[in-house]
């Protein structure tokens, strides 16, 4: 660690990936907020509907409004020109976050060449898997196959396209090596996620103003919740992972006989944030690079397995629509990387919202992103949580496993380890929270102008940006997600570990924890309020 | 077997494994240490010590 001791607390703002997602997400975040002032220069993002070929007369899913520009329905006071973009918006969107990306990508000294062309099979291949997977027969649910001139659907909301998307992803990572090796430098999920999250800040913040639009009351419920899920969120990460930790290292050292700096680094990738804590830890104890390597690639493909399974399981089986946030937490606790945990989030948001609406015949409607809320807060702990530990390893194992005589190690390493991208999502969601604490008046009559102005601008970016990301994300995790590492690489004993500690330690402890904290909460019901 | 050289694939970087390396982060466990015990006992003792900390605090926990 001495050779990192000449960094500054703002090493890395223009050259990491972590600050760039606060860049990314803070910048257009930021854009929004100008509406307080008119301005809007955030409306062009583009959004898919529901779509069929043939809409039954007086129905919906004209295709050729199947995407269309946010600002269209939301703004305020660019609504007339966000309208005429239609289709359009898509290619404003490939251009203003083309841009953006690049600008990125060249200051974080990546082939941009390479990204462009990346970037750009990525973005259209998103927006098809998009389109593909908004047809009402992947996507609208059960009250509304009426409106669509359906008599059955899958009624699988907006997953399906994140299913699709992932599908898609894993075809080209796992068949057609040659373009998934040349998309490899615009397929960066971590990025792509964690701008994502700075997004979901935004959302959360955003939804107390949003529920206050429909009541007062309503939108004071929605900000305790999100305090609950705050608080919650950061006791059960810090129980599971006190709990996770020593298990796993005991599993890896007492019944698969992994040397010891091994299993650190097994404890923390299985654990905590998978590639980010194997590399925080392998550098604190000194392991030897390939132990973090091996874990990194086990930690990716294995949380792509976990996407594909715990959504369906926790949506299915159980906790089911009883305890959504209980399963939310639990998703947070238990997949071990920002991209598959948040993705695998929004699937089981879906996924519920869905199934809740069937259940009840529409008496029931939840708003979107509470759930996906709930896996992200406990993930977002978790990864605060990996600097300080990765900071507590560094010292047991200079001071006390090796004894190395004259070693120091700064409490910098805390700052360095910190992931700056959660700076992002906490910002997006305290400002949003004191402006409907303060100048909104808690959604009072008094507040609703303001209120009304930050929805027209929040509106696009939490919902159209967000989107967007994660449907990045699940490409671009797919690209990368080669099923045959598993097999190469003499992974052998590694996998065995991470599956036994994975399905029978991890996932148990971590629904366990994530009851303990979430059992009982409820999401408040919108039926009421929307058509 | 030493020459022989792998490639791992980790978030789209590649990375060379040496494939004796491998084996050698995967074998050859030291003994248990009593610091071992420590550390994993200290660290499941902190746990209990905050669930029972948050169960009390926390309003949505199963207490309240």
């Amino acid at each position: 660690m001495t050779d990192l001791s000449n960094r500054k607390w703002y090493t890395g703002m223009l050259t990491q990936e972590d600050w760039w997602a606060v860049w990314l997400g803070l910048g257009f975040f930021f854009l929004s907020l100008l509406n307080i002032w008119g301005i809007d220069l955030v409306g062009w993002i583009t959004y898919p509907t529901k779509w069929v070929f043939n809409p039954p007369p007086g129905g919906k899913g004209d295709i050729s409004k199947a995407f269309y520009a946010l600002g269209a329905k939301y703004s305020l006071t660019a609504k007339d020109f966000y309208k005429g973009l239609g289709w359009w918006s898509v290619l404003w969107t490939y251009v203003i976050f083309g841009v953006a990306t690049t600008i990125g990508a060249k200051c974080m000294k990546w082939n941009v060449k390479k990204f462009i062309g990346g970037w750009t099979i990525i973005f259209f291949l998103t927006i098809a898997t998009w389109f593909i997977g908004h047809h009402a027969f992947f996507a609208a649910t059960k009250v509304d196959w009426h409106k669509y001139g359906l008599n059955f659907a899958l009624s699988l909301g907006g997953g399906a396209s994140f299913i699709l998307a992932l599908i898609v992803g894993l075809i080209i990572g796992n068949f057609f090596k040659g373009l998934a090796n040349y998309l490899t430098e615009a397929a960066k999920p971590e990025w792509y996620i964690k701008t994502a999250i700075v997004y979901l800040g935004a959302k959360l913040g955003y939804l107390p103003i949003k529920l206050a639009g429909f009541s007062h009351k309503l939108g004071n419920v929605a900000s305790q919740l999100t305090f609950d899920l705050f608080f919650a969120g950061a006791t059960a990460t810090i129980v599971a992972y006190l709990i996770f930790w020593p298990g796993i290292y005991t599993i890896s050292r007492k019944i698969f006989k992994l040397p010891r700096k091994t299993a650190a680094v097994l404890g923390s990738g299985i654990s905590i944030c998978g590639v980010s804590a194997a590399v925080a830890t392998g550098g604190a104890v000194r392991a030897k690079p390939v132990v973090s390597i091996m874990v990194s690639a086990l930690v990716v493909v294995w949380a792509v397995i976990e996407l594909i399974v715990l959504p369906g399981f926790f949506t299915h089986v159980w906790p089911g629509t009883k305890d959504p946030l209980v399963g939310g937490a639990a998703l947070g606790l238990s997949v071990k990387t920002d991209g598959a945990d948040a993705a695998a989030g929004e699937l089981l948001d879906t996924f519920l919202r869905s199934k809740i609406q069937t259940e009840t015949n529409g008496q029931v409607v939840w708003p979107e992103g509470i759930i996906t809320a709930s896996a992200v807060m406990t993930k977002v702990w978790i990864d605060v949580f990996i600097g300080i530990w990765a900071f507590v390893l560094a010292m047991i194992w200079v001071y006390k496993v090796e004894r190395r005589p004259g070693e120091y190690v700064p409490p910098s390493e805390i700052w360095h380890r910190f992931p700056k991208f959660v700076l992002g999502y906490f910002t997006a969601w305290l400002l949003l929270l004191a402006i409907f604490f303060g100048p909104g008046h808690s959604g009072a009559p008094e507040g609703a102008a303001l209120l009304k102005s930050i929805k027209a601008g929040v509106v696009p970016v939490e919902k159209g940006m967000r989107k967007l990301f994660f449907m990045l994300t699940f490409i671009s995790l797919g690209i990368i997600t080669d099923f045959k590492k598993l097999k190469e690489c003499q992974f052998g004993k590694m996998v065995w570990v991470y599956f036994v500690g994975l399905f029978l330690f991890i996932i148990p402890v971590a629904v366990i924890v994530a009851y303990l904290f979430h059992h009982g909460m409820q999401i408040p019901n919108i039926a009421a309020y929307v058509k | 077997m030493a020459e022989e050289k792998k490639q791992c694939e980790v978030g789209g970087s590649s990375l060379s494994v040496d494939a004796m390396e491998t084996h050698d982060v995967l074998e050859g466990a030291e003994p248990w240490e009593p610091i071992e015990t420590k550390l994993v006992l200290g660290s499941f003792a902190v746990a209990i010590i905050v669930l029972l900390i948050g169960l009390w605090f926390v309003p949505t926990s199963i207490l309240h």
